[in-house]
């Protein structure tokens, strides 16, 4: 059974749409992620999900009770801000109590689940210690129990780990998963940054001016982009102008240079004007003739990336990207050397104009 | 042996910094600081001297026996936090709502506040008195609601209670306002509801212990206003501690000027207070 619904769900500030039409299904322990870029609508959904907005139009459903209108502090829903809000006023095991005090729990059960927080983000040593005595991943990891103390039926986090340095945000998103997938509960994650909704979720929800893109795996998203939105803004991606040449057998053609696509174009004819993705890592020197899609490409920079070196290639007329990991013992070309250059057909995606 | 050094290195470095102040700096900054504390050093001088050719606290004593001066610090006292209060209750939840949902409204609101310093107390005082003067009725209706607050105590108290809380208005909201701006108050409340927690308590547990040094600094000024008023409490007819140093120095010589110096002391304390309590919370609010 659906665990949170958003149904047609719109949000308009006056004369612009922040939210257009969003319908999403999350079932009950699964991870979502709202990926797209600032002012895309993804953290007004994530408010009106806690109430904090309240929907122009649509109904947004908990187990099948509607709490579109609900205020925030009776909707049961932990929400992590990016500043992390933690009390100043308050110790760690107060910031952490807080929810239950309200709530009016007993106090030997609020000890109880403190302490079981705190050991849930190894921090029972900071228990008495104020926020300012905190480093920024410890504030967050307290203002992460601090939403999880109230066993709330969703747990929203809005970008939780932008204030942080990198690594701290690894192994903080690692803690993140971890403790969410231990706990089961339901959780939606804001961000902008690929990485952390490619490594983190369940599903993805990419976003783009108030609309939703794609939803799909991670692993869908990456590989089979329905958009060129979707395309551009997960991974890095060469993207051109094509012609279809013959639909039934997938032939198309970027400035004159064929390739030949796994993708079904029968609904197509000859001379559509299509958009053709190819990622860079799907590109590499061939090795023998018989590949298909083997076409010559003059090398024209090379670029270290650290783990992965990125050469850029000219085929036809057009300027291709191509990633290939880095090793000790890597023959490089020479600029300006014409190679031959593949691609399998699945790594040729076509996408609408 | 190593805090011996660190004291050494601390008073170098101090002595260090003073010597780099430009000659001239040091020329304005005394002659600032004569300016000030001359006038204050006559009337410490002249508040000593009740007795002919003897320095001593006679002027102090004879002021602090008065029983009239108990009667009436202790009057204003109970006046200032009367006002100190109302001001909180009208105040913090007016500085707060605007900060959070009516942005917009905040140059109008700063506006208001800056009357009192345009409006006299004269014309307060005035307009207070010609409408509370009267009996409160039901308009087109003979009925009578309540009688005219300047006819009983209690409605005298309420009456001086709100002018105070009128002239202490620019003090008490801009503390508060500023208080409010150092932490984040929209995001502190959004986690607080997400978390359950309704409106009193969000101001009640999170808002105030936040700004409490905003709210002790607000509170300690509009305690030097109420103390030392002088119009309002003449014009109502109370028996505040304005209007006695006034009538006080008319009639005598010393004892004004040793209850001046005492007050100037009072609020060296009151500052001080401020100062030790700011601090505290810097560090506190230095972490969001």
């Amino acid at each position: 059974m659906t665990h949170l619904a958003l149904t047609n769900v719109s949000k308009v500030f006056g004369d612009f749409t922040a939210v257009n039409n969003f319908n999403l299904d999350v079932q009950k322990g699964e991870f979502v992620s709202f990926l797209g870029p600032s002012g895309c609508g993804k953290t007004t959904t994530l408010r009106m999900i806690a109430g904090f907005e309240i929907p122009s139009m649509g109904k947004i459903t908990i187990d099948g009770a509607d709490i579109t209108n609900k205020a925030p502090s009776q909707r049961n829903v932990g929400m992590v801000f990016q500043s992390y809000a933690l009390f100043p006023n308050m110790t760690v095991a107060q910031n952490i109590g807080f929810g239950l005090r309200v709530r009016k729990e007993k106090e030997s059960e609020i000890k109880e689940r403190v302490a079981e927080m705190l050991a849930i983000i190894n921090l029972e040593k900071k228990a008495d210690s104020y926020p300012y005595q905190l480093s920024g991943g410890q504030m967050q990891r307290v203002a992460l129990a601090r939403a999880l103390a109230i066993r709330p039926q969703v747990l929203l986090l809005d970008e939780p780990l932008s204030a942080l340095d990198a690594k701290i945000r690894v192994s903080l998103r690692a803690e993140i998963r971890s403790i969410q997938q231990k706990l089961g509960i339901t959780a939606i994650y804001v961000t902008h940054d690929q990485e952390e909704a490619l490594s983190l979720s369940d599903r993805i929800v990419v976003m783009n001016m108030g609309e939703m893109e794609q939803v799909g795996t991670p692993f869908e998203i990456y590989n089979f982009p329905t958009t060129v939105f979707s395309a551009n803004f997960v991974g890095t991606l060469n993207n051109a102008s094509a012609e279809v040449v013959d639909p039934a057998s997938g032939f198309i053609s970027i400035d004159g240079v064929q390739f030949e696509s796994a993708v079904d174009l029968t609904e197509r004819k000859p001379g559509d004007k299509v958009r053709v993705a190819i990622r860079p890592e799907r590109l590499s020197f061939a090795s023998e003739q018989k590949k298909a899609n083997v076409v010559d490409a003059t090398i024209e920079n090379i670029t270290f990336l650290g783990s992965v070196v990125r050469i850029r290639v000219k085929i036809g007329s057009t300027k291709f990207n191509m990633d290939t990991f880095n090793n000790p013992f890597l023959e490089l070309p020479k600029i300006g050397a014409v190679e031959q250059v593949t691609c399998s057909r699945e790594a040729v995606l076509v996408l609408d104009e | 042996m190593a805090s011996e050094k660190i004291r050494k290195v601390v008073a170098m470095n101090l002595l260090a910094r003073i010597r780099r102040i430009p000659f001239w700096s040091w020329i304005w900054f005394i002659l600032g600081a004569l300016y000030f504390l001359l006038p204050l050093y006559a009337t410490a001088n002249f508040s000593l001297r009740m007795e002919r050719d003897v320095i001593g606290f006679k002027a102090y004593i004879r002021a602090f026996e008065d029983p009239e001066f108990l009667k009436t610090f202790m009057y204003s006292n109970m006046l200032a936090l009367m006002t100190i209060l109302a001001s909180i209750v009208l105040i913090v939840p007016t500085a707060y709502w605007i900060r959070l949902r009516l942005p917009e409204a905040r140059r109008v609101v700063e506006f208001i506040t800056l009357l009192p310093f345009v409006v006299p107390a004269i014309i307060l005082v005035f307009g207070l008195i010609r409408i509370y003067s009267s009996p409160l009725v039901i308009p087109f209706t003979n009925i009578k609601l309540l009688q005219p607050l300047t006819t009983f105590e209690v409605g005298t108290d309420i009456l001086i209670v709100a002018g105070y809380m009128v002239l202490g208005l620019p003090y008490m909201y801009r503390s508060v306002d500023t208080g409010m701006r150092t932490v984040d108050v929209r995001t502190l409340t959004e986690a607080a509801q997400s978390l359950g927690a309704g409106w009193f308590t969000i101001i009640v547990k999170v808002i105030l212990p936040n700004i409490r040094a905003a709210l002790l600094s607000g509170a300690l000024l509009t305690f030097a206003i109420v103390v030392g008023e002088v119009t309002l409490a003449s014009f109502l007819g109370v028996p505040a501690f304005g209007p006695y140093l006034f009538l006080l120095g008319q009639h005598r010589a010393y004892e004004p000027a040793a209850l001046s110096f005492a007050s100037f002391l009072l609020t060296w304390v009151a500052m001080g207070l401020i100062q030790l309590f700011t601090g505290g919370q810097g560090e506190v609010s230095g972490a969001h």
